[in-house]
């Protein structure tokens, strides 16, 4: 149970201190760019269809910043589909699982590319 | 900071309970926190001058660069370029905020300098311009009377193309461009943010100028309402618990019945039109936008707008709209104000927290709106645009638009400032990357963030080989509960090319 209390209380700091990071990814601030990268379009595509609008870039906007958010890929699935606050519940109609799977990939892979 | 470990792969139950635990809370105390946490808008800061400007804090993708090329102006809002290729810029000559200044049309020469063209006659805000066959012709919103479309000679001798446009209220005469059939296009924006008049009509100033207490929203074909109506307190009287009940497409504390027609008509808000531009009787292109601001035709003639969506402000808040960018169809209706980015308003994203969801205004609605070609962040304003069309600059085809940032916290909260950059729609896909953005940890305008970047980009377009894309850049545009505090003299106009080498 120790060992249980100290990792999960690694994962707060880390949440608490990722969410601090900065949370810019895009081409004129990194030099890089995931446009064009394979395997990532359709995760891309999801991603600018249901999530840029309130998170832009996978930064803050309406809603929180995605990119300083260590979340693992089941928790990033988790709060898709189920929500959280403000943000909506997508659902299989809305974003089906392969889709999830993709944007999953995409968010992680933008998530590393600083 | 990646945290690359799979934390849910350890076997021990203890470990897994207590992990899960703690991301949970972590992204409750992280995103979950809508409600509790303050806006922070691009506008939400506080500015003393002079502004200071510095290319360098301009960030570009690889191969292009950026420089200033005026700086000064008051509230620009629209560049074209005449036939030497000149730029030549207008000033709003009025902001919200109820700041009302002088619209002036200038032509920008070497080093930033400026010679007056023509100046307007209290008829603000000039949104927009273009230049086509020796005259310039202007979008002038005039808020105290009504919008125009006008001609400006390069003497500065003015006529009226247009007038009698309904422009009194939130959002105003947008445009023009000249399309490749030689008709001069153009928009008007909506009275009210989503159809009825209410208090954020007050605050904005229009409903409280006691000339036109009266004006309303117009539809550009007849209309069949579902009688919804809403009520609120009356800021028109001195009584301070003084309510009335106000429907949609109607005047403020008058409310509607369902069935009821409201006649449309072709001078409509919410609407792109056209015009020749010798003059004439304009006519109806499409109809059912709210603010349609940036008008563009792409490499293939086809015209296409943007439009600011709904705020969460008002009678009827919408929450979560974005922005749009779309085709424009011959006599295609786009779903104001019913449809969002040609989704049902009735959709719970868009009924913002804690309040019910929204009904339909209209009782039929004209046909089924066509989907956006793009849509852009919530509330980050994408107004003028251009598409490239020379490899000098690269991305042929492409669209570059300015985002002026959003207007927190009188348009909604905002976690964070949006837009505020210019961005590339792709021309295939509608997906949008940054172009032109602040360096920094954070996002936002320079007079939020430091440095002497961007402000609040407001139209962009290319130079007439194509090869260099300006940038207009409004200024800074305080903004806080009590409404906007736009800064004078704060506005510039930048210019980004391609390196050499990079071609």
């Amino acid at each position: 149970m120790n060992a249980g209390l100290k990792l999960a209380g690694l994962c707060a700091i880390t949440l608490f201190v990722g969410a601090c990071a900065s949370a810019r990814r895009s081409e004129p601030i990194t030099g890089k760019s995931l446009e064009n990268s394979a395997g990532l379009s359709e995760g891309r595509r999801v991603f600018i269809q249901q999530c840029h609008t309130c998170h832009p870039g996978g930064e803050a906007g309406l809603g929180p910043a995605l990119n300083n958010k260590p979340l693992p890929r089941s928790l990033i699935k988790f709060q898709v589909r189920h929500g959280l606050g403000a943000m909506p519940a997508f659902k299989e109609d809305q974003i089906s699982s392969a889709e999830l799977d993709a944007l999953t990939a995409y968010l992680v892979a933008l998530r590393r590319s600083d | 900071m990646n945290l690359t470990v799979d934390l849910f792969a350890s076997s021990h139950p203890g470990v897994r309970f207590f992990t899960v635990a703690a991301l949970v809370v972590g992204l409750v105390f992280s995103a979950g926190c809508y409600a509790i946490h303050p806006s922070k808008g691009a506008g939400q800061t506080t500015f003393k001058g002079p502004r200071k400007m510095n290319a360098a804090d301009v960030a570009l993708p690889n191969g292009y660069v950026i420089e200033v090329v005026a700086s000064g102006l008051t509230f620009p809002t629209g560049i074209t370029f005449d036939a030497a290729g000149t730029p030549v810029v207008v000033e709003a000559g009025y902001s919200y905020g109820e700041v009302f200044t002088e619209p002036r049309l200038l032509s920008i020469g070497p080093n930033g300098t400026t010679r007056l063209i023509a100046r307007g006659n209290n008829d603000g805000p000039w949104t927009g311009v273009t230049f086509y066959n020796g005259s310039y012709y202007v979008a002038a919103g005039d808020v105290r009377g009504s919008g125009k479309i006008l001609r400006i000679g390069e003497n500065g001798q003015k006529s009226t193309v247009v007038d009698d446009l309904p422009s009194r209220g939130d959002h105003h005469t947008n445009g023009p461009v000249i399309g490749p059939d030689g008709w001069l296009y153009f928009a008007q924006g909506t009275a009210t943010n989503s159809g009825v008049v209410g208090l954020d009509n007050a605050e904005f100033g229009w409903l409280s100028r006691t000339r036109y207490p009266e004006f309303h929203d117009i539809p550009g074909r007849d209309i069949v309402l579902a009688g919804v109506n809403f009520k609120t307190l009356n800021p028109l009287t001195d009584d301070s618990e003084d309510t009335v009940v106000t429907g949609a497409y109607l005047p403020f504390g008058t409310p509607s019945r369902p069935g009821q027609v409201i006649k449309g008509r072709v001078k409509s808000g919410g609407s792109v039109l056209r015009v020749r531009p010798e003059g004439g009787e304009p006519e109806l292109v499409a109809w059912g936008f709210r603010n349609p601001f940036g008008l563009a035709f792409s490499n293939n003639g086809k015209l296409f707008v943007t439009e600011n969506g709904f705020d969460d402000r008002g009678s009827r808040p919408v929450w979560g709209a974005p922005d749009s960018l779309w085709e424009v169809e011959r006599g295609a209706w786009y779903g104001w104000p019913d449809f969002v980015g040609g989704e049902p308003i009735t959709k719970d994203p868009f009924r913002p927290p804690g309040k019910p969801a929204l009904e339909f205004l209209l009782a039929e609605h004209p046909g089924k709106p066509p989907k956006p070609k793009a849509i852009f962040a919530v509330h980050s304003s994408a107004n003028g645009f251009d598409f490239s069309r020379s490899e000098a600059f690269g991305r042929v085809g492409d669209g570059f638009v300015a985002l002026f940032g959003d207007q927190a916290p009188t348009v909604g909260k905002v976690m964070a400032a949006v837009g505020c950059r210019v961005v590339r729609v792709d021309r295939d896909t509608g997906a949008i990357e940054d172009f032109a953005v602040n360096r920094g940890p954070v996002a936002g305008p320079a007079s939020r963030i430091g440095g002497g970047g961007l402000e609040r980009p407001v139209a962009a377009r290319f130079s007439l080989d194509g090869s260099a894309l300006y940038i207009v850049d409004f200024g800074v545009l305080l903004q806080s509960k009590e409404g906007s505090k736009p800064q004078a003299g704060t506005g510039a106009i930048w210019r980004v090319t391609r390196k050499e080498g990079h071609r």
